[in-house]
């Protein structure tokens, strides 16, 4: 079954097109990555999903269900932008407040569940305007998890996570997705979100640009060889001549080459023109590239 | 960490949704300084609007009863002189106030954002905030009641008053505070995070400037009873029965028309 299917979908703000016919299907138990440029209309797609706006037109089924149902809509936990908390109240009243909101039953045992899983528990008794980005991001992450929602809408919720925090959320979202939750989870952090992610949609004026499922995807990214010479702008040329492409990683300063061996570029530079290679290894692009590739042709 | 889960669909009841939603709301009220600060405004309004009574300028001997404080003599639409506007009407005034501020912090603080992802309908919201705004205010009536009562005493104004219909002009004005709270909230609805013109609008129709206009023009005319600032003028201290049941019938069906607009207003708009 499918958590969400969406079919066809627009909004607009004016005269403003922000969804232009969408079609998304997230399956359920699925971590579904949601990649678009800024403005692309991912925060808008998550806030029709959620109810919190109306949509123009289209169809938005939420486990084969309209999406406005009662019944559904107690079975989602959202974090969108920032966690809609009272500033002057601690961060457990306004988690009673949420629960209190959801007709949670044993509210303070699930409060400390869902705090103890975001490491938060120490924190409960500060108020929340005295809380830090990434606080207060864990709480939000914390408010999604009330209830044990069996669908759980993300929008941006790695931005401002240290390095801990990130591993933390995907430790939580893992478990949460082999337990059957499903996850839709925006992000600018690719490659955070290319650890954890089972399916992708990658979205581009509020249209699907592309849908797929992670092994879609590994099997959509080619590999390449990237390697390292004394003179890294003539290899480049020969190496483009002979094998079709070749790009400098201006990091790295790697030379990539594409459709290629290490065995035979290694062979062919120093074999037929004397350029020794001095590190070399075989590699797959990351999502972050693929998607940077996807928007280039788009645009051209 | 957890056995997989499968999927149970649960429908809360009507009265689950709103046992909630009003327990949140009422708890935030009594957690608000802002709840306290305006039940002592509401206290302190009859003892400067005696003080002024005990001066010397042109407010000067305008009650001649202690109870005037709390409502006038008879249903006047046209106002000829500060006693027979400031009585408890006033509280409304505040009370708009009141309610925009703490609507306003829904707004703000994003707290409707995630209220409205749960399975919170709409119509519970309006309800919910109605029925909590109404409540603030029939406290702010009753410590104006107080406040009245001792300023009156203070005044040294007689107290002789006929019993009934003293009791009909306080529970009509306190009747009052439910339509007065679903205007409030629909107001606050149109202009959402943008409180400062609900402050704005509110305090305007609290005033009850719009029906006094309206009396100017058409007299003093019980067809104004149909708006709420006429039915809480028609709570004075001639009122009885009848008067308690036009101020209940006028209350609840603006707090019908209300709640049905800002239902609506809320489900075509964007929450957030």
């Amino acid at each position: 079954m499918n958590a969400i299917e969406i079919r066809n979908l627009t909004k607009h703000f004016g005269a403003k097109q922000a969804v232009n016919g969408l079609t998304m299907t997230v399956p359920q138990g699925a971590i579904y990555g949601f990649i678009g440029e800024n403005g692309s209309g991912k925060s808008t797609t998550e806030k029709l999903i959620c109810g919190l706006i109306p949509k123009s037109g289209g169809e938005i089924k939420l486990w084969g269900k309209d999406h406005r149902d009662q019944e559904v809509r107690s079975q989602i936990g959202v974090l969108i932008e920032a966690p809609g908390c009272f500033p002057n109240y601690t961060v457990w009243n306004n988690m009673k407040l949420q629960a209190a909101n959801l007709g949670l039953k044993n509210e303070n045992a699930e409060i400390r569940r869902v705090l103890r899983l975001v490491r938060m528990d120490g924190a409960a008794s500060n108020k929340y305007k005295n809380c830090s980005l990434g606080m207060k991001q864990r709480i939000g992450i914390a408010f999604a998890l009330l209830g044990n929602p069996q669908l759980l809408v993300l929008d941006e919720p790695i931005n401002g996570l240290d390095a801990d925090g990130m591993r933390i959320m995907r430790e939580i979202l893992t478990d949460l997705s082999h337990c059957g939750t499903t996850v839709l989870i925006s992000s600018h952090i690719l490659g955070e979100l290319e650890k954890i992610a089972t399916h992708y949609g990658i979205i581009r004026g509020g249209k699907m640009l592309r849908e797929m499922t992670a092994e879609e995807l590994n099997a959509d990214c080619p590999t390449y060889v990237a390697l390292k010479t004394d003179d890294t702008e003539k290899a480049r040329a020969i190496l483009e001549r002979a094998f079709g492409r070749a790009d400098i990683d201006e990091q790295t300063g790697e030379i990539r080459v594409y459709h290629a061996s290490a065995e035979d570029t290694a062979k062919y530079l120093f074999g037929n023109f004397g350029i020794a290679v001095s590190e070399i290894r075989t590699a797959k692009i990351s999502l972050e590239e693929y998607y940077i590739d996807l928007m280039k042709e788009g645009k051209e | 960490m957890e056995t997989t889960k499968t999927l149970q669909f649960e429908k809360p009841s009507f009265f689950q949704r709103l046992k909630g939603m009003l327990g949140v709301d009422f708890y935030r009220l009594f957690h608000t300084p802002l709840f306290y600060i305006f039940i002592v405004i509401a206290a302190l309004i009859p003892a400067l609007v005696s003080m002024g009574a005990m001066g010397e300028g042109e407010t000067a001997g305008m009650f001649s009863n202690a109870w005037q404080i709390i409502a006038a003599d008879s249903p006047l639409y046209i106002v000829h002189n500060m006693g027979e506007y400031a009585n408890m009407n006033m509280v409304f005034i505040f009370g708009g106030i009141m309610v925009s501020i703490f609507i306003g912090h829904d707004y703000r603080s994003g707290y409707v954002k995630q209220l409205f992802t749960t399975h919170a309908k709409k119509e519970d919201y309006m309800m919910s905030k109605t029925l909590v705004s109404a409540f603030s205010m029939v406290c702010m009536c009753f410590t104006y009641l107080i406040g009245g009562m001792i300023a009156g005493a203070a005044t040294g104004l007689p107290f002789s008053i006929n019993a009934g219909s003293l009791l009909c002009a306080i529970l009509g004005k306190m009747i009052m505070s439910l339509g007065w709270a679903s205007l409030y909230t629909f107001i606050n609805i149109i202009f959402r995070r943008k409180f400062g013109i609900s402050i704005a609008l509110c305090f305007v129709l609290g005033t009850g400037i719009p029906v006094i206009g309206a009396a100017a023009l058409l007299g003093n005319t019980a067809a104004l009873n149909i708006f709420l600032y006429g039915s809480s003028v028609y709570a004075c201290l001639s009122a009885n029965f009848l008067s308690v049941l036009v101020c209940l019938a006028c209350s609840v069906i603006w707090a019908i028309i209300y709640n049905v607009l800002g239902s609506v207003i809320l489900y075509r708009r964007d929450v957030y």
